[in-house]
């Protein structure tokens, strides 16, 4: 099912929310840009995961919570978690 | 002569009049027609325009003998008698060119003698043997024709011919107008895109697209039972349905094998190929190593069973190091499969952060980097003095796409099906020719662009025209 890019930015802050253990009411929302990530896994692949090597545009999400930035990545298909303690998640 | 009989006869000498001007009319347009532009993409070494054709002139022994012009005042009849009396015939008036007959001597002597009988006479004003015009044979066999292609949105395939579109670099491109004047594919070859599968419904592919034949019995693995793979494989589900639910895999098949001269949207590096589907990314175009493999196997078990699959379109990767995608790949050289690998959309120097699996040190694997319209390296393309092969063109490339649509996309995806196409055209011209040598011959056949030097083990661009000479 396509994502919009509202509901990217509305499921990214549920999921740090449940990653922090904090209300999604606590986070706050620094920056959606469009952008162009160099892979079909946003350039965010978890661990063994192998992604089409297309640009594929997308959205660059930057929330803000407990004085600390964490970026997610999103397209019509998919959104990521991007280097959260170093990791990167599909949600 | 009465009034009825009069317009009888002007009726009549109408008619006659009539069908004089339509069969000289008919002879004129046969005169002046000209074969169409586009050359039979079976035959080779066409030569472009009739212009362009270097002459050469031959003495012809053949008949007529000689030409000779009669002087003026020298009837049609004086003219035959004369050529009676030699023992010879005219064999034609030559039009628009008074008093000029072509002479055929019926005694077959040397024409150098005829002429010499007829130059004597006082009615000729002079002779000369018939010289016949060949085309030059070096000349015939040289320069390649472009082939172009009629389908509608082919003008927007710079990869294939760039003209200059867009701002480009005019000739900056993979010469498959020149590849096609020697072969534009073979419909017995089959080339794996291993990737988010094809939508082999597409207008553009349908035409192209594997299917198991009747004779073939549906696949069987001792892990995964019986599947019915009569489009292909799908190793995300083993359901046997390769359908492409992302676009990526179309694009790529597209590239590959958009069926060519078909009046609808692109025509692919091959005009006629069979695009197998081996699904293994999702959606999203993410997959698994696991599911990588079981579908590298598909092929080479289909290889064994009969399928003349020679080549696997790899347009994926990620920096992980995987030993059992390695041994799979390797697997595939043994069976004597083509490998053709993205290097990847990270702008990293391989050498230093190897991508995978465009970076497996395998016999049968080729790496490639992605050039724009302009014969620059791609802002995001990885590169590799010793381990990125080759360079083509991936960025803005127009290819097929869900839905009977057509999408511009970018990336080292882009550019590893415009090799694989390269690789089929090549074995559809030599179906025997082992991995080892079409690897070789892939690497051999490159246009050098100063933005590769140093960036690719080749320092060039695949070029087709070259592959096939």
């Amino acid at each position: 099912m396509a994502t919009s890019k509202n509901d990217a930015v509305e499921n990214a802050r549920k999921d740090l929310a449940r990653r922090l253990n904090i209300n999604a009411a606590d986070i706050q929302e620094q920056s959606v840009d469009d952008a162009d990530f160099p892979d079909m896994a946003l350039g965010a692949p978890e661990d063994g995961e192998m992604s089409g090597q297309m640009i594929t545009n997308g959205w660059r999400i930057k929330l803000k919570a407990q004085g600390q930035t964490y970026e997610y990545r999103a397209d019509k298909n998919q959104i990521r978690a991007y280097k959260f303690k170093g990791k990167n998640y599909r949600i | 002569m009465n009034r009825n009989n009069f317009f009888i006869h002007l009726a009549l000498a109408l008619v006659l009049i009539l069908v004089a001007a339509f069969a000289g009319q008919l002879s004129r347009w046969r005169k002046q027609w000209k074969p169409p532009r586009i050359v039979p993409a079976s035959e080779k070494k066409q030569p472009t325009t009739s212009d362009e054709i270097a002459l050469s002139e031959t003495r012809s022994f053949g008949s007529p003998e000689v030409l000779v012009k009669f002087k003026s005042g020298v009837s049609d009849d004086e003219i035959e008698t004369l050529t009676a009396r030699l023992h010879d015939r005219v064999e034609d008036r030559i039009e628009n060119a008074d008093g000029f007959e072509a002479i055929d001597d019926l005694d077959n002597a040397d024409p150098a003698s005829v002429v010499a009988e007829y130059s004597k006479l006082p009615e000729v004003e002079y002779a000369e043997p018939n010289y016949e015009i060949k085309l030059d044979e070096e000349d015939a066999e040289g320069p390649l024709v472009p082939v172009l292609p009629h389908d509608p949105q082919f003008e927007n395939q710079w990869a294939l011919s760039n003209s200059g579109q867009k701002g480009g670099k005019k000739g900056a491109d993979i010469s498959a107008t020149l590849a096609w004047a020697t072969t534009t594919g073979s419909d017995k070859l089959v080339v794996a895109v291993l990737d988010t599968g094809v939508d082999y419904t597409h207008e553009d592919l349908a035409g192209n697209m594997w299917t198991r034949p009747d004779s073939l019995a549906p696949y069987h693995d001792a892990e995964l039972g019986t599947i019915d793979d009569v489009n292909g494989f799908n190793a995300i589900d083993n359901a046997s349905d390769p359908m492409d639910d992302n676009g990526h895999g179309t694009h790529c098949a597209g590239i590959i094998g958009a069926e060519g001269e078909n009046d609808l949207g692109i025509a692919g590096v091959n005009w006629k190929v069979q695009i197998m589907p081996l699904k293994f990314m999702n959606a999203s175009g993410s997959g698994t190593t696991k599911d990588a493999i079981e579908a590298i196997s598909y092929a080479i078990d289909r290889k064994k069973a009969g399928v003349n699959v020679r080549i696997i379109s790899a347009s994926w990767g990620s920096t992980q190091r995987s030993r059992a995608l390695e041994a799979a790949i390797r697997k595939a050289y043994e069976n004597d499969i083509l490998f053709v690998a993205a290097a990847g959309n990270s702008s990293v120097d391989n050498d230093r952060t190897p991508h995978y699996p465009s970076s497996y040190d395998v016999p049968n694997v080729i790496s490639v980097a992605a050039l724009d319209r302009h014969d620059q390296l791609a802002s995001f393309s990885n590169f590799g003095a010793k381990s990125v092969a080759i360079g083509a063109p991936g960025v803005d490339i127009l290819s097929t796409w869900l839905g009977n649509e057509y999408e511009e996309k970018s990336g080292t995806s882009m550019a590893t099906p415009v090799v694989s196409g390269v690789a089929a055209l090549v074995l559809a011209e030599h179906p025997r020719m082992s991995v080892d040598d079409l690897r070789k011959k892939l690497l051999a056949s490159t246009d050098p662009i100063v933005a590769l030097k140093g960036k690719t083990v080749t320092g060039g661009r695949i070029n087709a025209a070259k592959a096939l000479d």
